[in-house]
């Protein structure tokens, strides 16, 4: 069995942002070479999220703003406070407590080399504190 | 909107080539996050609705050996943004710091001066070192942000950075424009006295000690200072600044944002306080 981890830039430009990253899954996959299998889409930050949904602007915009509404701002949260081993404010529990709603994996099966992939499935990754440049892993398992 | 107060000791094109500036920001400043390229910096301003950002460095040589971010690495991200607007920083215990603060803004065109007693361990009130310098901002008109209040860097020393030590320095040199940052937070009441006496002293606004910046301004410029006093009698000196990367400046916007400060106040704090107080050109009176 094969193990390839590959891990992908992004450079979000907004607080909160939903990035299309299906096709550059897929390249992955492809470039894996890797027939049958199952391949793996985190992120290693805890203020973001992936998420699979329909690419379309509008349901893009109604995701963001129902995790706004069920994680508002305006509440006294306790990560709220100066964190030594950052050096930097922990201020943003709004975001880690979005990530934690959205999820931060997903998966798809691979037959004959390609994602088994739904016709309206995107892979979105989710940026919940931006702008900041983040990464995301795609592991790919397989013969 | 101008923000007053930004450290780019995390902007990733400084730290390439310059180990030392990587230790300096980790075991002097105290900040150990990762590095994100300059593109991303200007990301949170624009997020943050920022047109122009100051950035400081500060000169530790004496204190610590090092600096955290040099006057020439300021001036190289001038080059890479004009929205940059770049301070200096020189260490008082050198006998050329004079002089070398005005080279650096006669041939960076840096704009005004940073210096953190508490950081760099020096004295404020210090005749034979540290009033060449204020002397030299005199004479090159431009404005000196000194530290005063909470240091959240790990060497910092607060008992060098009391706002009212600042006092003999205003009678010393009455035309020095001097701005005050975090409202001297916890020392508020001194800073508001001094400000209260001295129009030449300003204050900012990145006030961070427990909470979000929108909690941490709303107890001191609400319930602590009271908003009236500032519409008032601080109105022209008063400066919106965000500490970053200490914090995030979207969220001092944010906060700002809830204050809920006449539309007037607001963007003299937001734009034409700085504006006057850098030179600019533009500002209102």
């Amino acid at each position: 069995m094969r193990s390839i981890v590959t891990r992908i830039g992004v450079d979000t430009h907004h607080d909160a942002e939903m990035i299309d990253i299906t096709h550059r899954v897929q390249d992955v996959v492809r470039d894996a070479g890797v027939s049958s299998g199952v391949v793996y889409i985190n992120t290693l930050h805890t203020t973001t999220g992936i998420t699979i949904n329909e690419g379309l602007p509008d349901v893009e915009d109604d995701i963001l703003g129902f995790l706004s509404r069920l994680v508002p701002r305006d509440h006294p949260y306790r990560h709220s406070r100066f964190l030594p081993s950052d050096g930097e404010m922990a201020v943003n529990a709004t975001s880690h407590l979005r990530s934690a709603l959205l999820g931060m994996q997903v998966s798809f099966p691979i037959e004959n080399g390609e994602m088994v992939r739904g016709q309206r499935q995107t892979i979105y990754f989710v940026e919940l504190d931006g702008p900041l440049h983040r990464e995301a892993v795609v592991h790919v398992m397989g013969e | 909107v101008i923000d007053i107060h930004t450290h780019p000791v995390g902007i990733a094109e400084l730290h390439e080539g310059s180990p030392d500036l990587t230790r300096a920001v980790r075991e002097v400043y105290g900040r150990h996050m990762p590095l994100q390229p300059l593109t991303t910096y200007l990301a949170q301003l624009d997020e943050a609705g920022i047109d122009e950002a100051v950035a400081l460095p500060i000169d530790c040589t004496t204190a610590h050996g090092c600096k955290i971010v040099t006057n020439e690495q300021v001036a190289q991200l001038m080059e890479l943004s004009a929205r940059i607007i770049g301070f200096a920083s020189v260490d008082p215990g050198e006998p050329d710091a004079p002089e070398t603060l005005r080279r650096a803004v006669r041939e960076y065109g840096l704009r005004g001066l940073k210096l953190d007693p508490s950081l760099q361990q020096f004295a404020v009130g210090d005749r034979e070192r540290a009033f060449p310098v204020y002397e030299a901002c005199t004479d090159l008109d431009i404005p000196v942000m000194i530290h005063c209040g909470l240091n959240w860097a790990p060497r910092g020393m607060a008992a060098l950075a009391r706002p009212i030590l600042l006092e003999e320095v205003l009678q010393a040199f009455p035309d020095l424009k001097i701005i005050i940052p975090h409202f001297g937070w916890p020392w508020v009441d001194e800073t508001v006295m001094l400000a209260l006496k001295h129009p030449n002293v300003h204050v900012d606004t990145s006030i961070l000690y427990s909470g979000t910046p929108a909690e941490s301004m709303m107890r001191v410029l609400v319930d602590l200072v009271g908003i009236d006093l500032i519409d008032r009698s601080l109105g022209s000196q008063v400066l919106f600044g965000s500490d970053y990367p200490r914090v995030e400046p979207k969220r001092f916007v944010w906060g700002f944002d809830e204050l809920g400060l006449r539309p007037q106040l607001e963007e003299k704090i937001r734009r034409t306080n700085a504006m006057n107080v850098l030179g600019l050109g533009g500002g209102e009176r």
